[in-house]
Formats: structure tokens, sequence, C-alpha cells
């Protein structure tokens, strides 16, 4: 629990008070943290580009959001990032499992894997690579950055470094 | 009743609300009768007017409506689960179902042939669901937003044709600024 508590807790300090996820298993300690958060707004929604237009309206009603999803999930995202997220320049938060990094077990994860951080260049959002637990310190001062820059930042953090939660 | 008539029909319930608007001709017919800085036109990501009203509904304490279209709704259909278990009471969603896909040249959708949206809404958690047809909507759309208890989806079912309209003039940072600004959120402009 230690890694994710950190990662809510330096989301948390970074400002984001509305958390989003289609559930990853990297993510499970994390969404058991917020569901009992009384402070900051969680739901678990059935599909990405859904939670994306979500946390457009909630950034339109002065939210922060976040939204957690595995790498995969950047897939089901592309047209909500570009012709809603960065059209109308609205700061999300993507804290993304970053399956099929060394450590996974599916072989089948390795091909979004390969191009997860290639699309989200293609995308032009910042990212911050997660690979060790010092890694996190960044996060709080990171997820701000999407405010100063008003449009859609990406945590990425690494199968192995979850093994240590 | 088409689409415009019914935009038209409605702008006493809407226009002092905070409403999220369909990409394309609903949201360019919306601007032509009656353009209001509360009003967010979309002007991308088809589908997720639904999802965008409802995230704005949860996050603030304001009258939120959703106009959508059937092609839209049964393009982000899993959004409905998402608001028959998550929407308060001060969401409402109006689906203007024409049976066709209006801004891409009428194309017939499934609500033309087998697919109840009615139904489907049901099926999905939604409490309060409501069809009619386009002369009963402002009734029931009034009703709806008043209703300080229950959210409510409402499928108008009208037809389908569109009049010659023109793209919307304002830029997305002018209807994201101006939208905020009467939210009380901007204060530079």
């Amino acid at each position: 629990m230690k890694i994710s508590k950190k990662i809510i807790s330096n989301l948390k300090e970074g400002g984001v008070d509305f958390f989003l996820s289609v559930p990853c298993k990297l993510l499970a300690n994390m969404i058991t943290i917020l569901e009992i958060d009384k402070e900051v707004y969680y739901s678990g929604v059935p599909r990405e580009e859904e939670g994306i237009g979500i946390c457009a309206g909630a950034y339109l009603g002065n939210k922060l959001p976040c939204i957690m999803m595995q790498n995969t999930g950047i897939g089901n995202s592309v047209n909500s990032i570009v012709s809603l997220l960065q059209l109308y320049q609205m700061p999300v938060v993507f804290l993304i499992s970053y399956r099929g990094t060394p450590g996974e077990s599916v072989g089948a994860q390795g091909g979004m894997a390969s191009i997860t951080e290639k699309i989200l260049d293609t995308l032009r959002i910042p990212m911050l690579h997660c690979s060790v637990e010092k890694d996190l310190d960044k996060i709080s001062t990171f997820t701000n950055h999407a405010k100063v820059i008003e449009g859609p930042v990406a945590i990425l953090f690494n199968f192995n470094l979850m093994k240590q939660d | 009743m088409n689409r415009f008539k019914l935009i038209g029909l409605i702008q006493e319930a809407l226009q002092d609300n905070l409403v999220i608007c369909n990409i394309g001709l609903p949201s360019q017919e919306l601007y032509k009768i009656n353009d209001r800085p509360n009003y967010f036109y979309m002007l991308g990501s088809m589908g997720l007017s639904s999802s965008i009203g409802l995230g704005l509904s949860l996050s603030i304490n304001k009258n939120v409506i959703s106009i959508d279209g059937d092609g839209s709704v049964l393009m982000n259909m899993n959004t409905l689960a998402t608001i028959g278990n998550r929407a308060p009471a001060n969401y409402t969603l109006l689906i203007i179902d024409n049976e066709s896909y209006g801004s891409t040249g009428d194309q017939k959708t499934f609500t033309n042939e087998k697919t109840s949206l009615k139904d489907v809404a049901i099926g999905a958690g939604c409490e309060k669901v409501i069809e009619c047809s386009g002369e009963e909507t402002l009734e029931n759309l009034t009703k709806a937003i008043a209703d300080e208890d229950h959210s409510y989806v409402i499928i108008s079912k009208i037809k389908s044709g569109n009049v010659p309209i023109k793209p919307i003039p304002l830029n997305p940072i002018t209807i994201r600024d101006r939208f905020r600004k009467y939210i009380g959120l901007v204060s530079y402009l």
C-alpha cells in the first residue's frame, strides 16, 4: 500500500480533487484508498473515453480531475484528448499503469506497451515516468503543471515499482 | 417537428441553466436560435455530451442539461450506466432522437430499427426515463429540471431533417471562458 498511498497523496497535494478509474490490477490499491477518501470525488467508469468527457465537465466546474487507467486505455482515448481536452485547453492528469514493462507476466501487454510513449509523444502530452520510489516525489509538481499549461499531462508508473507496494 | 423547431421550443427551459450541446448541427442550431454564454458548444469528441454534462453536474451545485442525439448516445452507450448509477439530481440528459445521423447526411441509426434508448436507459439503471414527442418535450424538461430529488433522461422523438446553417464562429477558448465566467470562475473577461 505504501506506493499507492504516496501516489494518491502526492496527486492530492498537486491539487487533484476528482478521480475516475477504469480498473487495472496495478491500480487496485489506489482504488481501495480512494473509495474511502471523503476529501475527493471518486468513481469507476466503464470506458476511458467517457471518463475523459466526465473529466472535461469536472474541469468546467472547477475541479482538477485525474483519470486512472492502464496504458491500453490511451488507445481508447486519442480523439477525446485531441478534440476535447486539447481543443478547449483543459487540464486533466492521466495516471497510467504501464503494463508490459519489465516484471509483466502477460506477454500480450507488450504491444500497447511498445507504442504507449510514442502515442503520448505524438499527442505532445508531457510525461512523468516513475520507475523507482524516489520518482514519486515529482508527482505533485507535475500535477500542478497540468494547470499551468492548461492541458493533459501523463504520469506512468512501471510494473516493477508496484511490486514494492 | 424537426430538431431546429424543438431546440427553439425548449429555450424557455434551457436559457438560464448550464447546457452542454452535442457537436455538429445541434450546436449550430442552438447557436443560431439563442446564443448564450451558459451554452457550451462541442466542436469535437462526438458522443461525449452526456459525459461532459455529467462531470459538470457532479462538480457544481447548479442545474446541468446535456443535449445529445441518438447517434451520439449509441456511440457512447456505456455512459448511460454511469449516469444510472452516479448522476446527481441536478443532471438532465435530453436525447433528441430523430433516428438518424443528422449532421452527416441523415443516415438512419439503429433507433430506426429495433433499438429503444428508453429501454437501454432503464436497463442501465436510470430511474426517471421519459420518452415523449417533440411537442411534449418542453413540459417534461421543465418538470425534470425542477425536480430536486431525481435525475432524468428524456428521449424526445422527432422527425429527421436539417435547416441550412453555418459553422459556429466562436473559437473553443472563447466558448470555454465565457462559460466558466458565467459560473463565476473567470475574472479576466
